[in-house]
């Protein structure tokens, strides 16, 4: 059976100036409906050019990326987009909420773009999902950062999305928020979510069902949760 | 949620800058709109002047300007007459309804406290036909009889600025001949408020202008043979026939260089204002690349990203439009006298006309011109790379 991202030879050149740098180098990799997968490398491995590439964001200069059976490359920006909206949450270091917009009005925000009505009921549920059910009309200034990140992650699954794909959402947060952040990311992958997290934590990372390692541009390893449990 | 209440939380975050900006609109709508109310305004006092000559046509002696037929119309004098005979020629015309002869006499009066003399209009009218032109006219006291000798009727605003009772015998002419004021015409609204107004034969008499007239008055049977009519009368000699619309066409005319200086003005500030509403979006732009990433990534697209800017845009524009158009008709008697000042010849009444379209104008202009400038910002948000957005912010 073929993966909700099905990634193969994958290459990405990204040209500055007469400089080319090559961040992605023949990258194969495959995530399964449902699965909980987390990345990791040092910085400059090419860890969110991948991400960016799995949520439609940037194309691939060379080989094959299929996001629930779509080819993504050759696609125009407006297939993309909509590719993005029906299938991607995204959940990034600085949260990038809108400070002038409640905690409520930042999760709703997607349903703006994607034209679909946010009846009020689903937003609650999604408040209470991400453990907010009484901050929805606090501005992010009122928030904590492990608050602000829940907002985000509100904001990711408010369009029902197939995959949540989180670039280093821990980055900005203490050990304990981290931790619980996490947490919430095993909740949701229960539920049958599937989740691509990049991070530099590596006792995070173990706690996704398979890790994946990133050097220069390549996959340098990938452990199944049953190895990572034994280390 | 919708584009416009977004954008509207955007310029929360940038108050400062917003509200400049937004000053800098409604001053350039203010001068526009208060600009469009005094054209209008003016046209339709004028119009209103004109008409309440309740003539169509004026004929005048020969080598007569139109100019001078405006200044005619205001009480002016000029030193050229027509007779008594031109006069019964004009009446005889078909098609004229009413002709009525007029006599102009402009003397000087002294304050007797300030010692400043100013300018006195005497117009001797025959009353009944007067009357009859101007069939609106009503006085406290009394009209005066065409045969009477020794009787004015003076214009309220006259009467109020120089103290004038009914009865009052006020000393007139050379030879200081006492008349005395039996009536006081209403308020009209235009230049009969400041006028003397004498019986036809005693202006002439005390004035030593025995069967000269300045000016006659003609009222058509029928306006759409105004043009024939003119032909007729042009071919007495002493006549130079001059029609009420070729007068406004004269005073429009004068006003108008006035007029291109100041639509020149708003045009430099409509200018300034535009660059001004243009780089303060560059500049929210550019500081927000990162956050146009963000939205790109939530499932925005390069055209829900332009339209937001444009919103943000629209909605600066507008809200300068509304506070620029309520500045203007707040502010309206102070622009009045200001540019009342700047025109050649200013009509007696209020100046500046507001209509519901003049409004919905300024309005829909102000929208367009947040459309305008909001363009190259939301088209260059629009292109941003989603990637190259959240990476290049993060610089």
């Amino acid at each position: 059976m073929s993966g909700i991202i099905e990634a193969r030879k994958l290459c990405k050149v990204y040209r500055r100036g007469r400089e080319e740098i090559q961040a992605l180098k023949n990258v194969d990799f495959s995530v399964e409906a449902g699965e909980f997968v987390s990345i990791i490398g040092p910085s400059g491995s090419g860890k969110t050019a991948l991400l960016n590439m799995f949520g439609c964001l940037d194309t691939p200069s060379s080989g094959s990326l299929r996001l629930n059976g779509t080819e993504i490359a050759g696609q125009k920006e407006r297939d993309l987009v909509r590719l993005r909206r029906e299938n991607i949450g995204f959940v990034f270091q600085q949260f990038y909420l809108m400070p002038t917009l409640t905690a409520r009005e930042n999760i709703e925000l997607p349903l703006l773009f994607s034209k679909k009505n946010g009846s009020k009921k689903r937003i609650d549920e999604v408040l209470q999902m991400v453990g907010l059910a009484d901050r929805g009309d606090h501005l992010p200034g009122q928030l904590s950062g492990g608050e602000m990140q829940r907002v985000a992650i509100g904001r990711a699954l408010i369009n029902d999305p197939k995959i949540v794909l989180a670039d280093e959402p821990t980055g900005n947060l203490d050990s304990a928020t981290s931790e619980m952040i996490f947490g919430l990311f095993s909740e949701l992958n229960k539920r049958g979510l599937t989740l691509v997290v990049v991070t530099h934590n590596l006792d995070l990372a173990r706690r996704a069902e398979k890790m994946y390692t990133l050097r220069d541009g390549r996959i340098v390893s990938c452990e199944e949760r049953a190895c990572l449990d034994g280390i | 949620m919708n584009f416009f209440s977004l954008a509207a939380k955007n310029l929360q975050r940038r108050k400062g800058r917003t509200m400049l900006t937004v000053l800098g609109v409604a001053i350039a709508i203010s001068v526009l709109f208060s600009l469009l109310a005094l054209n209008s305004g003016y046209e339709k006092e004028l119009s209103k002047e004109v008409n309440s000559l309740g003539v169509h046509i004026l004929a005048v002696p020969k080598g007569c300007p139109y100019e001078a037929a405006s200044l005619i119309m205001h009480g002016g004098v000029i030193p050229k007459y027509l007779s008594d005979s031109d006069y019964r020629n004009v009446s005889t015309i078909p098609g004229v309804e009413l002709a009525t002869p007029m006599l102009m006499h402009q003397f000087m009066k002294k304050d007797e406290k300030t010692g400043v003399s100013t300018p006195h209009i005497i117009y001797g009218i025959n009353m009944e036909e007067m009357r009859k032109l101007k069939p609106w006219w009503t006085a406290e006291g009394r009209f005066f009889s065409d045969n009477e000798t020794g009787v004015m009727l003076v214009g309220r605003g006259l009467a109020d600025k120089e103290n004038l009772s009914l009865g009052q015998v006020l000393p007139v002419g050379p030879k200081k001949e006492n008349f005395t004021i039996v009536g006081i015409l209403d308020r009209t609204g235009d230049q009969d408020d400041q006028f003397h107004f004498f019986p036809l034969k005693e202006a002439q008499r005390v004035f030593n202008k025995q069967g000269m007239i300045t000016t006659i008055a003609v009222k058509v049977r029928d306006v759409s043979r105004i043009a024939a009519v003119s032909q007729e009368m042009e071919k007495i000699p002493d006549i130079q026939v001059v029609t009420m619309t070729q007068i406004m066409g004269t005073i429009m005319n004068l006003a108008g260089s006035a007029r291109s200086l100041l639509l020149t003005v708003i045009a430099i500030a409509l200018i300034i204002s535009a660059f001004g509403i243009i780089n303060t979006l560059l500049m929210s732009v550019n500081e927000r690349t990162r956050e146009f990433g963000m939205m790109k990534a939530i499932g925005a697209s390069g055209l829900d990203i332009g339209k937001m800017v444009l919103a943000e845009t629209v909605f600066i524009t507008l809200s300068g439009g509304i506070l620029g158009t309520v500045a203007a008709v707040v502010g309206s008697s102070i622009i009045e006298s200001f540019v009342k000042g700047m025109l050649p010849y200013s009509p007696g009444g209020s100046l500046i006309s507001y209509s519901p379209e003049l409004v919905g104008f300024a309005l829909a202009f102000s929208v367009l011109l947040g459309l305008v400038c909001g363009i190259y910002p939301a088209v260059k948000s629009s292109r941003l790379s989603p990637m190259e957005a959240i990476r290049g912010g993060a610089e």
